[in-house]
């Protein structure tokens, strides 16, 4: 197995890696090179959606992406909320709805969330937006919440 | 799962030479499925040969033909409108794929490669007469995808040869039907395909989801008939499919089950099969 150097855009810093090895993921490269551990690690098999950041603005699993797959991306965690105006949108659509409950899983249902906001525009439909959290689970809430926090992003939307 | 080392050929030439100079290398596309079968250990590669700087990302109509590059995340498929109107089979299996985020990174060519017997791709495929076209040290070739998927998890891709497009001849009035416990990132119980044939109205029909592989049902298909079935018609072609397909349980549902799906899925790709798609 080999290293190299890597460089990525994380939460818009350049961020250039010492040796990554060749087989590193994404969400190994965030939580334990970068610190960033807002980015969970659920199932690392590509079911749970809780390592879901946005990569070149779309959402993507971090434990099954290399990350000497996305040369020169730009990646945008949970840590940009408060910065980037959809992440800080679906943030807070979160949190006035009390969609969470241990809150480990919702890192990944802002970021699929936001994923979507930027794929389809402020004003995407109900239906595509609850399709974003499709691939995200959640053992607390039920989803009731976490439904009523997309609805109201909806009827907030310009 | 053991260390690998990664390669990015720029070229078509580069990375059809690191697969010769070895053998057990793996080959990356989105990696959404290989890289799990590493981890678990069902697929064992020291070196994998990244197919991310070759200009395949490509989706192109020429007339009622549709070619799509290999490495194209199926987002992008999913999202082409000329896809949903005119091969609307194609675009329900697609969308059928892991989740959002999942299909930003699984392509196409990825999912014919890797052969799983879940496949949501291979039993539309199947129904559309798709070929796959391939490279390799001696120059390209075509196959129906019918001669390409051979069992679980194998093909007939040779040494160092690599999928390059999947070429679908002509818009089909299509449906794809699936049931599985969870909708998103989940594999199906039973799917069932369907597409009709624009010269003569009849249909082909394949049933996917289950072990070996997707396959084709043209007893089905022919007891079908012509264009819109009666309901004498759709009642034998259910039975037909339901005796006929090959079934086995396991810890998604039992053989029972199955059987009594088969027939469900079936009448409803037809009943959404008539409804439209095909040449505009």
């Amino acid at each position: 197995m080999t290293a190299a150097p890597a460089t990525l855009r994380v939460n818009g810093a350049t961020v250039a890696l010492t040796p990554v090895p060749d087989d590193e993921r994404l969400l190994d490269t965030l939580r334990w090179r970068l610190g960033l551990l807002g980015t969970k690690e659920g199932c690392r098999t590509g079911d749970c959606g809780a390592c879901t950041v946005l990569v070149d603005g779309r959402s993507t699993l971090a434990c099954l992406t290399l990350t000497h797959e996305i040369p020169g991306t730009e990646v945008l965690t949970i840590e940009a909320a408060g910065v980037d105006p959809d992440l800080e949108r679906a943030r807070a659509a979160f949190a006035r709805a009390s969609a969470l409950q241990c809150g480990y899983c919702t890192p990944g249902f802002v970021l699929a969330l936001t994923g979507m906001l930027k794929e389809r525009g402020r004003d995407a439909p109900a239906d595509e937006l609850l399709d974003a959290l499709q691939g995200n689970l959640c053992r607390c809430t039920g989803y009731a919440a976490i439904a009523r926090a997309v609805a109201a992003l909806r009827a907030e939307a310009p | 799962m053991t260390p690998f080392s990664l390669v990015a050929p720029a070229s078509v030439d580069e990375a059809v030479a690191a697969l010769r100079s070895d053998a057990a290398a793996g080959i990356l596309a989105g990696g959404t499925d290989l890289l799990l079968d590493l981890d678990e250990g069902r697929t064992r590669a020291e070196r994998l040969v990244s197919l991310r700087r070759l200009p395949w990302r490509t989706l192109d109509w020429t007339g009622e033909a549709l070619a799509i590059g290999s490495t194209l995340p199926l987002r992008e498929l999913e999202d082409d409108p000329d896809v949903r109107r005119r091969l609307p089979g194609l675009w329900q299996a697609v969308r059928a794929v892991g989740s959002v985020a999942l299909r930003h990174r699984a392509t196409i060519g990825g999912n014919l490669g890797r052969a799983a017997p879940a496949s949501d791709l291979i039993p539309v495929l199947l129904t559309l007469d798709a070929e796959i076209e391939l490279v390799g040290p001696a120059g390209t070739r075509t196959l129906p995808v019918d001669r390409f998927v051979l069992a679980s998890r194998r093909t007939a891709l040779g040494p160092a040869e690599l999928i390059r497009s999947v070429r679908i001849p002509a818009a089909r009035a299509s449906a794809y039907r699936w049931q599985r416990v969870r909708p998103a990132n989940d594999i199906s119980q039973l799917a069932v395909a369907v597409a009709r044939v624009a010269a003569d109205g009849g249909w082909r029909v394949a049933v996917g989801g289950i072990p070996p592989r997707a396959t084709l049902l043209p007893d089905v298909a022919e007891a079908l008939g012509r264009g819109r079935p009666t309901d004498a018609a759709l009642r034998a072609a259910a039975d037909r499919a339901s005796r006929d397909v090959a079934l086995v349980a396991d810890r998604r549902a039992s053989e029972e089950y199955r059987r009594r799906l088969v027939g469900t899925l079936l009448r409803r790709a037809v009943a959404d099969g008539l409804g439209g798609g095909g040449p505009a």
